[in-house]
């Protein structure tokens, strides 16, 4: 409600057309009176409040086209693109993470510290260029085509999987690193807490064998506080979805957000916010229910 | 003599900080005897634990090791075993009952889960209900009540007392040889302490195991001790039968730990610690670590130059590490009468 007051305050929605000088005046009314511009902006929220339930989210301020088919498919995009980049993240991250405090103050540390550290401090545009000026020198060099620094998929391609493979090989790799460089410090330092511990004491005292004392005794109480970071990290990941997508021509939900507000186009935003809400929420529910499975003092509490 | 069931000699662990090397263990030598409860006492950085983390292969890698010494065990240095090797040992013929039951059992896996798990460890064919039925077994032998639901409980859902007899349970379950138990009652209250101490010779009877009882709290060793050992930085002072150490303490630290004791027939205003601080493991005192506290150390070079080392008193196995002995008991009848308590030829009549 907010955004809408605000936006609605800040931008005159029919600005770009008014400029337009082939656009009749009748035509401009007529989006006035299609979408209520002339009611105060408390109405104006009410009739987009209605839109939102029994339209589907309305249509767009300017061509009046529908807006849920082109959300839902770019979250439909998106969703490939960040469900895979974070499934690798996490995979990842927690072997490396559990290596790193294995072998804590090793080579291997050192070594992951010094890429995390990397993925920490390397802003993420910079990363995409660079793994897109890799991939076209190495394409250049020697012919072999790894991968597609933009779009979604060829226009004929032969292989329809491997095609979307080749496209998703970049902007993946550009989210993974940065989710990467996060969740291994975390995992290594929970790792750490949880290698120093008691529990961890009395496993060894029993007799286990290190491997058992790690991947069972400790694996499973170091991934307890990963959960809470990698579902708050849902949020953060959507804003930067906006710009690896921007970067790579994804045509996902980041891509339908610049291009949204470059047209000042109210509605389509509107839309984006809630859904991003109900996808954020939706993330931290799910983190609820796997720390209940993960930790037994969560769940008769 | 029967076989000893741990043989310590000329024990030493060295750990490296930031500060320096800690010299926390130093040339420790002493047995156990199989069926009997010795009590290690002394106070915090003594080195008492860390000569059990030692012997059970646990100290904390790569700051921890073993620089000296030997550890006899059923015919076997385990100084110098691989882990793998050690494994095999650990929580089977083995085990060790620690410090803190809130945080000793892991959280994420059932009581019941934990304990099988000691059992299957070590028997690989031991199937799931029967190690379930042993399981619950031990935990009514440590007196958990309802074993069979609380089986399938959390820590979380065990009191602190409870949680502790579950650790008992767990260091029982394979009928080690040897039972070491680090200051098993210091995180508990007193009611549950003495219910714990019932459990100790309750699992000391059923295993027959030898057992070490790590401690400085000088009543439970009243309570359960066979034989005493006196540690005090890094190294043995005294060692002898319960009677010896706390009726006739023959080094002066041991008298000071008798002699700080509150007593119900004396009527103190305030307690009488040993005086100063425990010694330094990174730069010890030279010479004996105790004599910067000992009044009776006062003009004497030796002290300070040459280290004392253990030597009999009584021409038995009542051992001190102290130069001046034969003086501890005048000290002893000294202090005595200060405080108003019998003692006759050097030795207490009350024990605190």
């Amino acid at each position: 409600m907010l955004i809408f007051f605000g936006m609605s305050l800040v931008t005159d929605p029919i600005s770009q057309i008014r400029l337009v000088p082939d656009v009749s005046q009748q035509t401009i009314q007529n989006i006035v009176d299609r979408k209520h511009l002339d009611d105060p902006v408390i109405v104006q929220y009410g009739f987009w409040l209605k839109d939102v339930f029994t339209n589907q989210f309305g249509t767009t301020m300017l061509g009046d086209k529908p807006i849920w088919p082109d959300l839902s498919r770019a979250m439909w995009q998106t969703a490939q693109l960040v469900l895979v980049a974070e499934f690798i993240a996490v995979a990842i991250a927690i072997v490396l993470g559990v290596l790193a405090a294995k072998k804590q103050y090793s080579f291997f540390d050192y070594a992951t510290t010094t890429i995390s550290f990397f993925g920490f401090s390397v802003p993420i545009f910079w990363f995409a260029l660079i793994l897109q000026w890799l991939t076209v020198s190495l394409f250049l060099a020697t012919g072999f085509r790894l991968a597609y620094t933009f779009g979604l998929s060829s226009p004929d391609p032969a292989n329809w999987f491997i095609d979307r493979l080749q496209h998703m090989i970049l902007p993946v790799t550009a989210l993974a690193y940065v989710s990467i460089a996060q969740y291994s410090r975390y995992m290594r330092s929970s790792m750490l807490d949880v290698l120093h511990s008691d529990y961890v004491r009395t496993a060894k005292a029993k007799g286990l064998s290190d491997r058992t004392v790690t991947m069972k005794h400790a694996l499973r109480n170091a991934l307890i506080p990963l959960v809470t970071v990698v579902a708050l990290n849902v949020g953060a990941l959507l804003g930067g979805v906006v710009i690896t997508e921007t970067i790579f021509a994804w045509p996902g939900m980041g891509k339908l957000f610049i291009t949204a507000l470059a047209r000042a186009e109210l509605y389509t935003l509107m839309a984006w916010m809630l859904v991003a809400g109900v996808i954020i929420i939706v993330f931290n529910l799910l983190a609820d229910i796997l720390y209940a499975a993960l930790d037994p003092r969560i769940r008769y509490e | 003599m029967t076989q000893a069931a741990l043989k310590l000699s000329d024990l030493t662990v060295e750990f490296d900080t930031v500060d320096g090397v800690v010299h926390a263990v130093d040339g420790v030598s002493y047995e156990v005897y199989p069926g009997e409860v010795l009590a290690v006492v002394g106070e915090s950085g003594s080195g008492k634990s860390v000569t059990y983390l030692a012997v059970m292969g646990l100290l904390p890698k790569p700051a921890g090791r073993v620089t000296k010494g030997e550890v006899w065990f059923e015919g076997e240095n385990l100084v110098g075993l691989t882990d793998k090797e050690m494994e095999h040992i650990r929580g089977n013929r083995m085990a060790m009952v620690f410090q803190d039951p809130m945080t000793s059992l892991n959280p994420v896996f059932t009581v019941g889960y934990q304990l099988a798990e000691a059992l299957q460890t070590h028997n690989p064919d031991m199937s799931d209900e029967a190690a379930k039925d042993r399981a619950v077994y031990l935990l009514s032998a440590v007196g958990v009540p309802e074993p069979e639901t609380r089986f399938d409980q959390y820590p979380h859902e065990y009191s602190g007392g409870m949680r502790q007899r579950a650790m008992i349970a767990m260091a029982m379950a394979n009928e080690p040889a040897l039972l070491i138990a680090d200051e098993p009652t210091t995180a508990l209250d007193v009611t549950i302490q003495a219910q714990v101490i019932e459990v100790m010779k309750t699992a000391q009877r059923e295993t027959n195991a030898a057992t070490i009882l790590i401690t400085h709290d000088l009543g439970l060793v009243a309570e359960l001790a066979d034989r005493v050992v006196v540690m005090y930085g890094g190294k043995v002072v005294e060692t002898g039968t319960i009677d010896e150490i706390f009726h006739s303490p023959r080094h002066p630290y041991t008298l000071g730990l008798m002699m700080s004791l509150p007593r119900l027939t004396v009527n103190l205003t305030r307690l009488r610690p040993i005086p100063g601080q425990p010694p330094s493991l990174i730069n010890r005192p030279p010479g004996c670590a105790f004599h910067p506290r000992c009044g009776m150390s006062a003009g004497r070079e030796i002290c300070r130059q040459e280290v004392p080392t253990l030597a009999s008193t009584n021409g038995g196995g009542h051992h001190s590490a102290c130069h001046f002995f034969t003086e501890v008991a005048r000290e002893l009848e000294m202090q005595a009468a200060d405080l108003g308590i019998q003692a006759e030829g050097g030795v207490l009549d009350d024990v605190g």
